[in-house]
C-alpha cells in the first residue's frame, strides 16, 4: 500500500464512522422532522444495501416488498399473539425474511435473468393475496393494530432503525472483503463459468438470499413499530420494491457506498417533491420513474459512476473515499 | 350442471380475453427479448381512452377502437424510440430497471392527470344478457370476445401473410440469420414493440366496459398477462393461447367451486408463475431458448 493509499484509507473510516455516530446520534438530539428523515434514510439503506447485495450476484429482485411486509406481518403478529417485545419482535422479522430468501433460493436455484425477477414479483403479490385471505390471521382488509402497550417509545424505534443501517452496512462490507464478493461478482459475470471454476451458484445463491431477506424483512419489521397499523396492502405496498432499486442505482450500483448515498439522495428528493408540488399524489412516483428511465438509459453506473468520468470529477474523488480499499482476493 | 356449463362458458369468453392481453407481450419478448413490464399500463392507457371517448363525446368504444390501436401503436413506438431502443444491448438488470421505470412513468402520468377514482364506460351492451336455459351471457363479454378474435386473427394474418411480419417472425427466430438476409433487426423490434401496445391498448378498450378504470389497474393486468406468457413459453403464440385457456379455467373454476373462491382466483396466477418456473421455466410450449 502507498502512502496515498493509506491515506484515503483512513479519510474512508472517518467519514464512514462519522455517518454512522450521526445516523445513530440524531435521534437523541434532532429535531422531530429530522428525527424522522433519518429513520426514513435509515430503513432505506438497510432495504437498499439488501437489494444490492442479490444484485451484485445477478439476481434482480422485484419482490422486495415481499420480504418487507412478511418482516411486517412477523413483527406485528408476534407482538399482538405472542406478547413479544419490540426488540424480540424483530427476530422473527428477521428469521421469517432468511428462510423465505432461502427457500426462494432453492426453489429458483434454475432460474436467471428476467425468470428469476419475475418469480420474485410472483412471490410478493401472492403473499399479498394470501395476506387478504386470511383474515383471521392477518385482519384481512380490516388491517391490525400493533398493540400499543407494548410501545417502547419513539426514541428506541429510531436508534434500532439506525443501529440496523450501520449493522447491514458492515455485514456488507464485511462481505466485500471476502472470497465471498468475488464469487458473487463472478457469478453475476457469467454462472456457468462459476460452475467450472469450482464455485457452487446455488450455495452462494442461497447465502445471499438468505442474508438479503433477512435484512430487508428487519426492516419492515421495524418500520411496523413507526407506523403501528397494517393491511395487506400497507404491508407489501410495491413502493418498497420500488424505493429498495431507485437507491443503489441512483447511488451506483453494485458499490458499497452507492446504496447509502443513493437513500439520502431518494429521501431529499422525496422531500423536495413533497415542498415544491405539495402533496400532488403521484408526483414523487412520476419523478422516481423519469429518474430510473433517465439513469438507467444515461448514467448506467450512478451519480458516482456520472461524475468519475465528467467533469464533477473532484466531487467523485470525494465520494469514493467512501469506498473501503479492496484487498486483493 | 347447469353450474358446469356457466363456468365452461365464462371460461372461454375469458380465454378469448386472456390472450388478447398477453400476445401482444409474448410477440414483444419473443422478439426483442425484453420482458415490457409497462404493457399493463398499455392497457389502462386505452381503458381511458376508451373511457374519455365515451364519456366526453359519446363514442363508443366499439367505433373508438380502431383509433385507440393506432394511438396505442404510436405511443408504443415513440417509447420504444426515446427509453427501449437504448438497452437493446444493456444487460438484462439495465432492461429490466428501465421498463419498470417506464411502467411507473406512464402509471403516475395517468395518477396526476386524471386522479385515483374509480371509473368505468358503461355502454348498454356492458350488462344486459342472453340468457340459453340457465346459462347466462352479458353482452360485453361475448362483444370482447369476439373483438380479441378478430385481433387475433389480424396478428396471425399480419406475422404470416406481410412482408414486415415475416420479418418480425425471422428476427425472433434467429437473428442473425434475419440479419444476413438484409433485415433491419432494430425496425423490426421499433415493429413489434409498437404492435404490442397496440394490442395492449385494445386489450384496454375491451376491459373498460368490463371492469373497473383505475391508474393502477396495469399492474394486476401485468402480472396475468406474464403468468399467461410464462405458463405457454416466452414468445410463442400458441403457448399464449394455451396458456390463457389454462388461467381462464382455473380462475373461473375457483371463482365458482371455492368458498370465497374470486378472492383465491386473484392468487392463482401468481402460483402458477412460481409453479411453472420451477417445473418447466420454458412453458409447455416455449422453445428452449436462454434468455
Amino acid at each position: 500500500m502507498t502512502p496515498a493509499d493509506n491515506r484515503s484509507a483512513v479519510i474512508s473510516r472517518a467519514i464512514w464512522i462519522a455517518t454512522a455516530v450521526l445516523a445513530v446520534g440524531i435521534p437523541f438530539l434532532g429535531s422531530p422532522s429530522t428525527v424522522d428523515i433519518v429513520f426514513r434514510i435509515s430503513v432505506l439503506v438497510i432495504i437498499s444495501v439488501s437489494w444490492n447485495l442479490m444484485a451484485g450476484a445477478g439476481l434482480v429482485s422485484l419482490g422486495h416488498s415481499g420480504f418487507w411486509g412478511l418482516g411486517s406481518y412477523a413483527a406485528i403478529l408476534s407482538v399482538n399473539s405472542l406478547g413479544f417485545s419490540f426488540a424480540l419482535s424483530l427476530v422473527p422479522a428477521t428469521i421469517c425474511g432468511a428462510l423465505i430468501g432461502a427457500t426462494l433460493a432453492l426453489v429458483t436455484g434454475r432460474l436467471r435473468g428476467i425468470y428469476f425477477a419475475i418469480s420474485t414479483l410472483a412471490m410478493a403479490e401472492g403473499f399479498r393475496v394470501v395476506a387478504v385471505m386470511v383474515p383471521d390471521l392477518t385482519g384481512g382488509f380490516k388491517g391490525l393494530y400493533l398493540d400499543s402497550s407494548r410501545f417502547p417509545g419513539m426514541l428506541s424505534v429510531n436508534v434500532v432503525a439506525a443501529l440496523g443501517a450501520v449493522a447491514t452496512v458492515l455485514i456488507a462490507w464485511w462481505l466485500s472483503r471476502s472470497r465471498y464478493h468475488f464469487a458473487l461478482r463472478a457469478m453475476r459475470d457469467n454462472e456457468a463459468a462459476c460452475q467450472m471454476l469450482g464455485i457452487a451458484p446455488l450455495r452462494y445463491r442461497f447465502g445471499i438470499m438468505a442474508l438479503s431477506g433477512a435484512m430487508a424483512s428487519f426492516a419492515g419489521g421495524i418500520s411496523v413499530w413507526r407506523g403501528g397499523y397494517l393491511d395487506p396492502d400497507v404491508a407489501f405496498d410495491l413502493i418498497n420494491t420500488i424505493n429498495s432499486q431507485i437507491a443503489p442505482i441512483l447511488g451506483g450500483i453494485y458499490t458499497l457506498s452507492g446504496p447509502v448515498i443513493g437513500s439520502v439522495m431518494t429521501v431529499a428528493l422525496g422531500e423536495v417533491t413533497r415542498l415544491t408540488l405539495g402533496n400532488m399524489v403521484g408526483a414523487s412516483l412520476l419523478l422516481y420513474g423519469v429518474l430510473l428511465v433517465i439513469i438507467v438509459i444515461g448514467l448506467p453506473n450512478g451519480i458516482q459512476g456520472a461524475l468519475r468520468n465528467g467533469s464533477g470529477a473532484w466531487l467523485a474523488r470525494l465520494l469514493q473515499f467512501m469506498q473501503p480499499p479492496r484487498s486483493a482476493p | 350442471m347447469q353450474l358446469l356449463s356457466q363456468v365452461i362458458v365464462d371460461s372461454i369468453l375469458l380465454s378469448g380475453l386472456y390472450t388478447l392481453l398477453a400476445v401482444g407481450l409474448s410477440l414483444g419478448f419473443g422478439v426483442t427479448r425484453i420482458i415490457n413490464f409497462a404493457h399493463g399500463e398499455f392497457v389502462m392507457l386505452g381503458a381511458y381512452g376508451a373511457f374519455w371517448l365515451f364519456t366526453l363525446f359519446k363514442v363508443d368504444p366499439l367505433i373508438s377502437l380502431p383509433l385507440i390501436v393506432v394511438g396505442g401503436y404510436f405511443v408504443g413506438w415513440l417509447v420504444f424510440k426515446i427509453a427501449v431502443e437504448k438497452v437493446l444491448a444493456a444487460p438484462h438488470l439495465n432492461q429490466i430497471l428501465l421498463m419498470f421505470g417506464i411502467h411507473l412513468v406512464l402509471q403516475n402520468i395517468a395518477v396526476v392527470l386524471w386522479t385515483g377514482d374509480v371509473r368505468s364506460a358503461m355502454p348498454d351492451y356492458a350488462l344486459s344478457t342472453w340468457t340459453f336455459g340457465d346459462v347466462f351471457i352479458i353482452h360485453g363479454r361475448l362483444i370482447a370476445f369476439a373483438v380479441a378474435t378478430v385481433m387475433i386473427g389480424g396478428l396471425i394474418g399480419w406475422l404470416h401473410f406481410t412482408e414486415s411480419g415475416r420479418a418480425v417472425r425471422a428476427v425472433s427466430q434467429n437473428r442473425d440469420a434475419a440479419v444476413l438476409m438484409g433485415i433491419n433487426p432494430v425496425r423490426m423490434y421499433a415493429l413489434s414493440f409498437a404492435a404490442n401496445s397496440a394490442l395492449a391498448a385494445a386489450t384496454g378498450v375491451v376491459v373498460s366496459f368490463l371492469i373497473n378504470i383505475t391508474p393502477f389497474m396495469g399492474f394486476s393486468i401485468l402480472l396475468k398477462a406474464l403468468a399467461i406468457v410464462i405458463l405457454g413459453g416466452l414468445g410463442s403464440v400458441i403457448g399464449t393461447l394455451v396458456g390463457a385457456v389454462i388461467l381462464a379455467f382455473s380462475e373461473t373454476t375457483v371463482a365458482y367451486y371455492v368458498p370465497e373462491g374470486s378472492g383465491w382466483a386473484e392468487g392463482i396466477a401468481f402460483a402458477l408463475i412460481i409453479a411453472i418456473l420451477v417445473v418447466r421455466p420454458r412453458g409447455i410450449a416455449g422453445e428452449s431458448k436462454e434468455t
